[in-house]
């Protein structure tokens, strides 16, 4: 089997959030759906779109193999309600990374539309696209006018159309449940062939796994605590060959906070009240608007009803050792990152730089010392990590 | 009063469904709404008069899902098929709020097969200037003073931490939305109201914060020859809270 070695890559994530939010938001239980657009600034609102353009540029600068986005509507956490629109307004701002776009939630366009909008994006960047296709949060359905209850199947209903608007030569027809195309026809179609790299997102639900096993696809895990991203990646591992398919390392996408510095003290006193905005603020929302009614099944409810939520809370001694959160030295970044590739067999690694409410100057600093010093240690394959705990090929 | 119910199990086109029965005579269907929560024992004086039927839609309750049950029609079918099945022939019914909403629309189609029609603050039409209460954006834990006005007709509040009450509250909702997620009403159902041919009586509790009691008015333009009975204080369950407004169903129907 392939190593994660042989093909690593390291994208940046940027959530691009609204962080200026007012002195009393604490009393709102949910920073997602109902909080009132009344606090949303528009100068401030260009402010925080020139400086997060320009990270992403500076992450293409210094070399960085992808510039990861996502979308999210009525909430502070996303400033790309229309994630496609930034990726267009970064495509002439940069000129070897990737754009992935992780992505637009199918289900709220319509799939012709979608098919469309990544084909502009691919032509338009000489392709270098890539997108991942997420069922949406559950509180994107209570934004957006599509019922939560019918989500699973008009997204696999969904993907249907888009890939075969991509793959077969047009005028088609399709004739589903939810969509019906007397002339699916695009134009433009994508520069890659037959079509941009896809993934699927998720958080490990068994549907979306399914899907991605069944396509052959990669598996891109929202943040999600460690053990339960293992699990996801190995039923992966599991499903995919019954499909067909043939799991490679650049099938398990996962998430990784990191902050690098000078020493582990100076790394967590200046990341850590970011991280914490993250857990306790950006991501802040209620069990029922994570679960409209429909979006997952009893099976999964009763699960999630008996476990404890991460949306809205922070333990850092949790956070830290469960979960995939690291900071302090190049080493100490690299070598944790070296650990989690191999026990997931992952050469594509999602890098959040910019965490929270951070200020740019942090975000420079880590992006800049991620990318001179994280990633060459790890490039070179002669780190500790990688020494220590490097399976020989044929061994698992 | 405590009922005695019998549960059976019936196949309804492959959907098990769960009815309950109790009393004796002519039968009575009751449809509940959108929650099964507190039972249905306010029933209890018309089982004395009639054999009353207590079907769980398909969804709710003991009655098994069916994914592919999205359109008030599919329930109405559903109705027809257990109603062959149980050998019903004529037979008088009771609709509640999202039952009344099915219970309209069968009888715009099979008023033939009624003998007389109760619809207790039905949900389905759409009256502009009194909107039906968006049923989704209610919190749960906000969910009681939304239903009655006397919280203590409902009984004892579900404990919000029960694992097994809170999976089955989402299943329920999650049929609901299959049926009513964009809009909890019929624009036709207006255009064919007046199909409806046999006595109809139209029940409400005067400050029903879910299906306001203003709405009465259309209905009873809509439905011919039908009459009206408000009670206060009343909220949305007023069967719940108003054992006369049971009364007078009973009374109406032997009438």
């Amino acid at each position: 089997m392939a190593k994660w070695q042989d093909d690593l890559q390291f994208y940046t994530f940027h959530f691009m959030h609204y962080t200026d939010l007012p002195a009393d938001h604490k009393k709102y239980d949910s920073l997602w759906v109902d909080f009132s657009n009344k606090h949303f600034d528009a100068r401030k609102g260009y402010d925080f779109y020139q400086r997060y353009m320009a990270e992403m540029v500076l992450a293409d600068k210094l070399g960085y193999d992808g510039l990861a986005l996502n979308e999210h509507h009525n909430t502070v956490y996303s400033l790309n309600p229309v994630v496609t629109l930034m990726a267009a307004a970064l495509i002439p701002q940069t000129h070897n990374a990737k754009i992935c776009v992780f992505g637009v939630p199918l289900n709220l366009e319509m799939p012709n539309r979608l098919a469309e909008a990544y084909a502009m994006l691919d032509v338009m960047s000489n392709g270098r696209l890539e997108i991942a296709l997420p069922l949406g949060t559950g509180m994107e359905y209570w934004a957006n006018s599509i019922n939560p209850a019918v989500a699973r199947a008009r997204f696999r209903e969904g993907l249907e159309v888009l890939l075969q608007a991509w793959t077969k030569d047009g005028p088609t027809a399709y004739d589903g449940e939810f969509f019906s195309y007397r002339y699916l026809n695009p134009w433009p179609r994508p520069m890659q062939k037959p079509h941009p790299k896809i993934a699927i997102v998720g958080t490990g639900s068994p549907e979306t796994i399914q899907i991605a096993a069944e396509r052959g696809y990669a598996y891109s895990s929202v943040f999600v605590p460690i053990v339960a991203q293992e699990k996801t990646f190995q039923k992966l591992k599991e499903e995919m060959p019954k499909y067909g398919h043939e799991f490679t390392p650049d099938k398990a996408i996962f998430n990784a906070i990191c902050y690098v510095a000078e020493t582990d003290e100076i790394a967590e006193q200046e990341c850590k009240d970011h991280v914490r905005f993250f857990f306790e603020d950006a991501t802040r929302t209620t069990a029922r608007y994570l679960a409209p009614p429909g979006y997952i099944s009893t099976e999964q409810l009763r699960l999630r009803a008996a476990a404890t939520a991460s949306h809205g809370s922070f333990d850092w001694d949790a956070l830290t050792q469960q979960w995939r959160v690291v900071f302090g030295t190049p080493d100490k970044v690299a070598n944790t990152l070296g650990k989690w590739c191999e026990s997931a067999n992952s050469s594509r690694v999602l890098v959040h730089h910019h965490i929270g409410n951070m200020p740019h100057w942090k975000v420079v600093k880590n992006m800049t010392l991620f990318a001179e010093e994280v990633i060459p240690r790890l490039r070179g394959k002669k780190t500790a990590a990688a020494a220590e705990t490097r399976v020989p090929t044929g061994a698992k | 009063m405590a009922v005695q119910w019998q549960s059976e199990l019936h196949e309804v086109n492959g959907v098990t469904t769960q009815v309950l029965t109790a009393g004796r005579g002519e039968p009575l269907m009751f449809w509940h709404g959108a929650g099964t929560g507190g039972g249905w024992d306010f029933l209890a004086p018309l089982t004395e008069e009639f054999k009353v039927f207590v079907p769980y839609h398909p969804g709710w309750g003991g009655s098994a899902d069916d994914t592919s049950m999205t359109t008030v029609q599919d329930y109405v079918m559903h109705y027809l098929e257990l109603l062959d099945l149980l050998k019903i022939g004529k037979f008088n019914l009771v609709g509640l709020s999202m039952g009344g909403w099915f219970a309209s629309t069968f009888a715009t189609q099979h008023s033939l097969r009624l003998k007389k029609l109760v619809l207790v603050a039905p949900a389905g039409l759409r009256v502009k200037e009194h909107p039906t209460a968006d049923l989704f954006r209610i919190k749960p834990e906000e969910l009681a003073p939304y239903l009655a006005e006397n919280l203590a007709a409902l009984g004892p509040p579900p404990d919000p931490h029960d694992v097994d009450f809170v999976v089955n509250s989402y299943r329920e909702a999650t049929s609901f939305a299959r049926l009513a997620w964009e809009r909890v009403y019929d624009v036709k159902l207006p255009k064919y109201l007046h199909r409806i041919s046999v006595p109809t009586l139209l029940i409400w509790g005067r400050q029903d914060k879910i299906v306001p009691e203003a709405q009465s008015a259309t209905w009873s333009k809509l439905i011919k020859g039908s009459t009206v009975k408000t009670f206060a204080p009343a909220g949305h369950l007023v069967l719940n809270e108003k054992p006369e407004a049971v009364k007078a169903i009973g009374e109406f129907l032997t009438a």
